[in-house]
């Protein structure tokens, strides 16, 4: 009994719960849903939402939000299929580029909110509209349609079975993101600028720095999610990034996150990503109007912080 | 006087309850809403030498129309501002509020004006909803109204399966391109009379004045008998009908009622919602409005990519523009407060 309540306080335990069961109780009512094909299409959806996720979790991290996580992502994404196609580079090259592309345009969100002092919201808020317009005025809203076939096999090709390659970026990132938060110094002081930046301070890290560097690896995170779109869709598509914002929240509260900063989960996101997607293929599967999958996000973001809520107020009751 | 009385009361209001006499000349000089007027003269001036026909009767007419959308816009978010919170659906809730007042007149046959009161009321309603919820949950309405978003647009284009209500009758057409006195739009004043009315019920009513110290200081107004909950989701639900009036000042416009009309989501209605607000001056943290800010504001906004578009810059790079231009306004309304804190300490 004792181990179950300390179990159901870790981050990990409900969506892992969660995750289970709608495997079971989908995979009991939908015979495809377990089929290999299917299990592909569940696979891409993560690579992809996962790093979108890590890019808004970061900054969640540091007590703020980044509207701008879409905005970047579709940025990386037309450079590195603009690249390839107006430039004729080679595919990494086009992809290193366009991460140091997403790289900088995190940075200068975090230089902004640090300098200026504003809040995040309106800094990221103009920022999201100015790469936006950027992209729009890059390519016109035309799409590239230039893509190597070295990317689009990349895209399509799988290690093993049902597991496509676009998930070793995401796997690479997930574990990065894990060993940086729980044993990098740098992860330490993002967490504790992120419960009281104040306090940190105080005791000798530098806040500035540490809010620039969670920005700088948030836009690095929406570019690689951009890259890996345009691996998928084999085409640079100006709109990609659109449909991020509510995602990049949705996965990171499922994940029990606090808003006010400080407190993440990696794991925890991963699986609230998981729950997303299977939650979106399950409504696919049973033909449900699509449509529905807005409503059904917007209620998960609700039923998450409801739930977050009530285990803090048991956690503080218990430690009474 | 502490250091950050003087930053607070140093704007265009005394304090944000205090009654706003003693408003001196030099200090309406130094004030946003002054700014503001100087940066609209010194941009009619550079468009009206600059491109052909800035101030043809028929762009007037144009800009007007918009600047009346994007204004009513910007007074939608403003109101739940006041409470230091944010309102991310009021994309979303216009044009559900626009879809159902569509919908009554439509399906329903009900005559057009009730249809718009009805239209009106689901806006507030939907307000209430998010009012009630952030009241409830204690969460911040960032959250709540990021979720909502979602789900009022999810299930408005769920029920309409994303078409149009487009035998709408006349009357809402011809509103939409009547001109008073040759280039007025009937719309700007519809603007102008609601934004009176804010400003009234912000200045002059216990309503509104309960509202402002709900969002200046919650814990204050509890403890001064203003109830609290009650004051946020009455902003909420004002919010919401002012997004209504909005998106069904768009169907005047286009004929017809567009469950695409505000983009996804509503999303695009974001940044115009912002933009008012920010530059015309009102607080982020709550308490303290400028609704003649919020006018101008939004009244800028539409007249610089009008200008814009003239020129022939390129449409796609406005974006770009109203991005830049929301980054200086916040810096330069920074810059002038701290010149105004250090002044009066000095």
């Amino acid at each position: 009994m004792q181990q179950i309540s300390r179990l159901s306080r870790t981050d990990w335990f409900g969506p892992l719960l969660a995750t289970v069961l709608a495997i079971a109780i989908i995979g009991s009512l939908s015979k495809n849903f377990l089929s290999p094909y299917n299990i592909q299409i569940l696979l891409l959806a993560i690579a992809v939402n996962a790093l979108i996720a890590f890019a808004q979790m970061i900054i969640i991290a540091i007590g703020q939000m980044n509207l701008s996580v879409g905005a970047i992502g579709g940025l990386a994404a037309i450079s590195f299929a603009g690249m390839m196609e107006v430039w004729g580079l080679p595919a990494l090259p086009a992809a290193l580029l366009a991460l140091v592309i997403g790289l900088l345009c995190g940075v200068l969100n975090g230089v902004l909110v640090r300098i200026t002092g504003i809040s995040a919201f309106v800094i990221t808020l103009a920022t999201l509209s100015i790469y936006k317009g950027i992209n729009l005025g890059i390519t016109e809203a035309q799409p590239f349609y230039g893509v190597p076939a070295a990317v689009k096999a990349f895209g399509a090709a799988t290690i093993l079975g049902p597991i496509p390659w676009l998930l070793a970026p995401t796997i690479a990132a997930t574990v990065a993101l894990w060993y940086m938060l729980r044993r990098l110094p740098v992860g330490r002081f993002i967490l504790a600028v992120g419960s009281n930046d104040h306090a940190a301070g105080l005791s000798g890290i530098s806040v500035g720095a540490t809010v620039v560097i969670a920005h700088g690896i948030s836009g690095f995170l929406a570019a690689l999610a951009g890259i890996l779109v345009v691996a998928r869709l084999q085409i640079g598509q100006p709109s990609i990034g659109d449909d991020w914002l509510i995602l990049s929240f949705a996965a990171p509260v499922i994940g029990g996150a606090v808003l006010a900063g400080g407190h993440v989960s990696v794991t925890a996101t991963a699986l609230g990503v998981v729950i997303v997607a299977i939650i979106t293929q399950a409504l696919v599967l049973f033909s449900i109007d699509p449509f529905l999958v807005q409503v059904v996000l917007g209620a998960l973001i609700l039923a998450a912080v409801g739930l977050n809520k009530l285990r803090a107020r048991d956690t503080a009751k218990g430690s009474l | 006087m502490t250091l950050q009385d003087a930053t607070y009361s140093s704007g265009t209001d005394d304090s944000p309850l205090g009654p706003r006499t003693g408003l001196s000349r030099s200090r309406f000089f130094l004030s946003n809403e002054f700014g503001l007027i100087l940066l609209i003269a010194i941009f009619a001036i550079i468009f009206g030498f600059a491109t052909k026909g800035f101030f043809s009767p028929f762009n007037l007419f144009a800009l007007g129309r918009n600047s009346a959308v994007n204004i009513m816009i910007g007074l939608s978010m403003m109101s739940v501002i006041v409470t230091g919170g944010l309102n991310l659906a009021v994309g979303a809730m216009g044009v559900c509020a626009a879809m159902v007042c569509g919908w009554m007149i439509e399906s329903l046959g009900i005559p057009w004006p009730l249809a718009i009161a009805g239209g009106l009321a689901f806006g507030a309603l939907l307000g209430w909803i998010n009012g009630w919820t952030v009241v409830r949950t204690g969460l911040h309405s960032f959250i709540i109204t990021l979720a909502t978003m979602s789900i009022f647009f999810g299930v408005m284009i769920f029920l309409t399966k994303a078409e149009a209500f487009r035998e709408l009758p006349p009357v809402f057409t011809e509103f939409g391109r009547a001109r008073v006195l040759g280039y007025v739009s009937p719309l700007l004043l519809v603007t102008l009379v609601v934004a009176v009315l804010l400003a009234w019920l912000y200045r002059g009513t216990v309503l509104g004045r309960e509202m402002l110290a709900a969002g200046a200081s919650p814990a204050a107004a509890e403890l001064s008998g203003i109830r609290v909950g009650r004051m946020v989701i009455l902003c909420h639900m004002l919010s919401g009908a002012l997004a209504g009036i909005a998106a069904l000042m768009l169907v005047a416009r286009n004929g017809a009622a567009i469950p695409s009309m505000a983009g996804q989501l509503g999303q695009d209605w974001l940044l115009p919602a912002f933009l008012g607000p920010v530059l015309g001056g009102t607080l982020l943290q709550g308490g303290k409005v400028s609704v003649l800010g919020t006018v101008l504001g939004a009244f800028l906004v539409t007249m610089l990519t009008s200008g814009l578009l003239m020129l022939q810059i390129g449409a796609f790079w406005v974006q770009s523009f109203l991005g830049l231009m929301l980054l200086v306004a916040v810096l330069l309304d920074k810059a002038r407060r701290s010149y105004l804190a250090r002044r009066n300490l000095a």
